[in-house]
């Protein structure tokens, strides 16, 4: 196939050029290079909107010379450029100051099984275009099917099939291939002056693991329709329940707080509490890299070093910080396979679920919040404060009464880690970072 | 003194792309083979540097090219698209064909020939591109930056300072016959600092830039400034109080608020999201949509501004665009396709990422206008109230509801400003603050130059201004 033996082409340029380093002094030598496809169709009432299929490659370099450091990165992988910029690179190693913890990865035996992971499916590159676009058009149909939808801001269809290939001078050599698709719809509700919208999505690596049209349909005219005719509510504080997509939110949050990175750069509230309980007993957080056909599952992570699952906190204690090998050096600690280009990113990073179904947790509030979507900013990691614009559902004894908006919620993740009186047993792997519903004891609602 | 960032790479497109003028009007053919009405080539080859510094040191320096084609065909409303980065004249037709795909039927426009244009103003004529300037140069602009941060206060912890420059070249031929091009310089150094008091810590930001040479930092912004300024704000947020939560009269800083026009406004009036009829504003053109005070524009024609530029990703050439006067709204930003579509003229704001991407209509520089009164005065007719100073950025829906951050604050108590209030969220509905704007300012300032706007996963680099302004009344989030 005429794909391979391109792919076998890139390894080999990468390895070419990682040995052009080496002859012009370089010490340490890393290339990457990343290989996608892309197939991206919009579309709005019945009609496609924007057609997209392209591909595209591109290969980043980092070099290490006196324990100086360099990166680049090219889109044109001429060899002429690329041996430019890895000359430049070199020289501009001397521009660096010299920095004892920089440097590849110790060389480690592990293995790795891409098989095992199902990350990658055949079936996408195979899918007839036609197919895609009947999904689109199909899930748009069924929502705006439903009369109190009023306008539509058209559904998607979306897959992409990446090659990664890494190639190390202390002799890593490794290349995976993975898919991603995607379907998704978006829909107003209500008059031009009092419009209400939401939408809903389905992302997985198998095309056969999709959710249906219908549903992903139904759950974006419920999540919009929901929110018809909201009401203000007065400042106060209440107990406040995270639907999933929320919980995600608040955990994507905790990320950016127990990131090796941002823990030696102190710009994280967690910085000195390792091994102190943080949380209370509900709270058991992992990431994971090696899930089976999960969306943040991969082999290895951006530097060569194979992914695992790693427990950040259990039962409310904080076990570990999540890091590439820069951040473990300067932390005193190990690499967690967390390395995501120039930093740390999440695998599959996740709450453990509880017991409690979603409608026990709402039957259980005798006043609250139930939190549907935030909007804006308002994330501080240094100190773990929150304040985001926010939507939602009234709870009043136990049922869902009204919905909500214009309303500002904050609090303190500090804080909210011990106030999470229950988890959810409802934890879908929907993103890389993925949460169970969950009940807050009590945050700050601003109102009127 | 080695003398790196030579502009060793070629510049003009056919000696990056090793195309001529027929290769491209045959592309344009192709693409047109299915039927198409209109049908574009955007060739981008962008180079870009960056250096950051912390804990001391120079960690790393990096060095980026990108290097691309995008060919875009459209088709009464609808657009098929295709790239690549492999400037191959295979891999070209094959994206020529995919963008082709999106149309039904055979070839009906005429021959293309190319006509080309320049642009008729430079709105950065900056002498010495920076990417031709030394290393050393930029690195001692990086330290200054560093010890102004560092040695500002023995409270001052971490500092982290990136400096980013960036040469974009850019050539959009398409079947009406245009052929255009274009170099936008880009620049950006920021200041990240963590202050530290008995167990508190808070974090600074400030940074600067444009479309502009180093001179710039000698000149007009120095890295004294922008490191002192960073180290003001996180010392000063030591001191801050948590903010108030209720509705209450809010005054708006000069500068800094004009990400509030940005979100609450701008966005809302892009068109397409009115020929989508999905914006609050659609059915509101020539309407009063806020008290009459409020003037607004988008000018992407400000000389040296971050937003600027010659001509928009589709070749047109920009104007200041009037959207709301005396409080009525007067105009969209455009692009092709949605002023095609619309009936309406072109205003330059087709933008795009880059090469990867479909224009979209975007904001470049926005801002309100100055107004009439002192604000002084402004700050004195409000007995209690939130005075809203720096953010950390915003969002708005198509409904109008939007959020913005603010990261610093001070209360307002019988008129004057009293205690700094730390990470607040002001939230409302864009047609509601228009009509509460009820005091508008004589001093329009622009923010800093360093900010970057988001939609539908593009980002591109943008700035607002806008002068003192009272709203009588807005939702404040906060944990009082």
């Amino acid at each position: 196939m005429s794909g391979q033996k391109e792919s076998t082409g890139l390894m080999n340029l990468a390895e070419s050029l990682a040995s052009f380093g080496k002859t012009q002094g370089a010490d340490e030598i890393e290339i990457t290079v990343v290989e996608g496809m892309e197939f991206d169709v919009d579309v709005r009432y019945g009609k496609i909107e924007n057609l997209i299929e392209a591909g595209s490659k591109y290969l980043a370099m980092r070099v290490i010379k006196e324990k100086r450091t360099a990166f680049a990165t090219s889109s044109d992988l001429s060899m002429d450029t690329l041996q430019q910029l890895m000359k430049n690179a070199i020289r501009r190693t001397e521009y660096a100051n010299l920095d004892e913890y920089t440097g590849l990865p110790n060389p480690s035996k592990s293995t790795f099984d891409q098989a095992s992971l199902n990350i990658y499916d055949p079936e996408i590159s195979e899918l007839d275009p036609k197919k895609k676009i009947a999904l689109a058009m199909e899930t748009e149909k069924i929502a705006l099917a439903d009369r109190r939808i009023t306008n539509s801001h058209g559904a998607s269809f979306e897959t992409k099939e990446i090659k990664t290939h890494l190639v190390n001078s202390f002799g890593f050599i490794g290349e995976y291939k993975e898919t991603v698709c995607s379907l998704s719809v978006g829909v107003q509700a209500g008059e031009t002056d009092e419009k209400v919208e939401d939408f809903w999505s389905s992302s997985q690596r198998y095309f056969k693991d999709l959710e249906p049209p219908e549903k992903i349909a139904q759950r974006a005219v419920e999540r919009t329709v929901r929110q018809i005719r909201p009401r203000k509510i007065q400042t106060q504080n209440v107990s406040v329940i995270f639907e999933p997509p929320m919980t995600s939110w608040l955990l994507g949050f905790l990320f950016s707080c127990v990131s090796g990175m941002a823990v030696y750069q102190k710009l994280s509230f967690l910085a000195d509490k390792l091994g102190e309980k943080i949380g209370n007993d509900n709270i058991t957080v992992y990431d994971d890299g090696h899930m089976p056909g999960k969306l943040g599952t991969r082999p290895f992570d951006s530097e060569g070093v194979p992914t695992s699952q790693n427990t950040v906190i259990q039962k409310g204690m904080l076990k570990n910080f999540l890091c590439d090998t820069y951040a473990a050096r300067k932390l005193k600690l190990q690499s967690t396979g967390n390395a995501d280009g120039a930093g740390v990113g999440p695998n599959n990073f996740y709450l453990q679920a509880g017991e409690f179904s979603p409608e026990e947790i709402i039957k259980s509030t005798a006043k609250g919040l139930i939190l549907t979507r935030t909007l804006g900013h308002g994330l501080n990691p240094v100190t773990g404060d929150i304040s985001r614009g926010a939507f939602g559902l009234w709870v009043v004894k136990g049922e869902i009464a009204y919905p909500v908006s214009e309303i500002t919620i904050a609090g303190n993740l500090g804080k909210i880690l011990n106030q999470i009186e229950m988890v959810g047993n409802d934890l879908e792997f929907r993103s890389p970072i993925s949460g169970p519903t969950i009940k807050i004891q009590q945050l700050t609602i601003a109102g009127e | 003194m080695n003398k790196i960032f030579m502009r060793h790479y070629p510049v003009s497109f056919e000696e990056h792309f090793q195309l001529s003028p027929d290769d491209l009007e045959q592309f344009l053919r192709i693409a047109l083979s299915q039927g198409g009405d209109f049908s574009e080539i955007f060739l981008e080859y962008r180079m870009s540097n960056s250096i950051r510094m912390e804990e001391d040191i120079i960690k790393e320096t990096s060095e980026n090219i990108m290097l691309g084609i995008g060919i875009r065909v459209i088709f009464s409303d609808q657009t098929g698209y295709g790239y690549t980065n492999d400037p191959s004249p295979a891999k070209i037709k094959k994206a020529a064909l995919t963008a082709a795909s999106i149309a039904k039927g055979e070839l009906i426009q005429p021959p293309v020939q190319l006509q080309y244009a320049l642009p008729p103003h430079n709105f950065y004529p900056v002498f010495s591109p920076t990417l031709e300037d030394s290393l050393d140069r930029k690195i001692s602009l990086v330290k200054e930056t560093y010890h102004a941060a560092s040695h500002f206060d023995e409270n001052i912890k971490e500092v982290k300072i990136t400096f980013i420059e960036q040469v974009r070249y850019i050539t959009i031929v398409n079947s009406e016959g245009l052929s255009i091009s274009d170099v936008q310089p880009l620049l950006k150094l920021i200041c990240l600092c963590i202050a530290e008091k008995s167990g508190k810590r808070e974090a600074g930001f400030s940074g600067g830039g444009g479309r502009v040479g180093l001179d710039f930092f000698r000149k007009n912004l120095t890295p004294g400034q922008i490191g002192g300024e960073a180290a003001e704000e996180a010392l000063n947020l030591l001191e801050a109080v948590l903010p108030p939560a209720g509705e209450m009269p809010i005054v708006l800083a000069p500068g800094h608020s004009g990400v509030l026009i940005h979100e609450a406004v701008g966005h809302l009036l892009e068109a397409d999201f009115n020929r989508k009829k999905t914006s609050v504003f659609w059915d509101k053109l020539g309407k009063r949509v806020g008290n009459e005070q409020i003037f607004i524009y988008d000018d992407p024609t400000i000389p040296f501004f971050r937003g600027s530029y010659n001509i928009d990703d589709e070749g047109t050439v920009p104007k200041k665009t009037p959207l709301i006067e005396g409080g009525k709204l007067v105009g969209f930003l455009q692009d092709r396709l949605s002023a095609k579509l619309m009936g309406m003229p072109l205003t330059g704001h087709g933008r795009r990422q880059d090469y990867t991407c479909i224009p979209v209509p975007r904001m470049s520089n926005t801002y309100i206008d100055k107004g009439e009164y002192d604000p002084e005065n402004i700050i004195r007719s409000v007995s209690r109230g939130f005075y809203a100073h720096r953010y950390q950025g915003g969002q708005v829906e198509d409904s109008g509801k939007f959020t913005f951050s603010v990261s610093s604050g001070f209360l307002i108590e019988g008129g004057k400003l009293t205690a700094p209030v730390k990470q607040a969220t002001l939230i409302g509905t864009n047609i509601d603050i228009l009509r509460k704007i009820d005091k508008v300012g004589s001093d329009l300032i622009f923010g800093l130059q360093t900010g970057t706007c988001g939609k539908e996963g593009q980002a591109a680099p943008v700035t607002d201004g806008c002068p003192t302004l009272k709203i009588t009344s807005m939702t404040v989030g906060g944990l009082r």
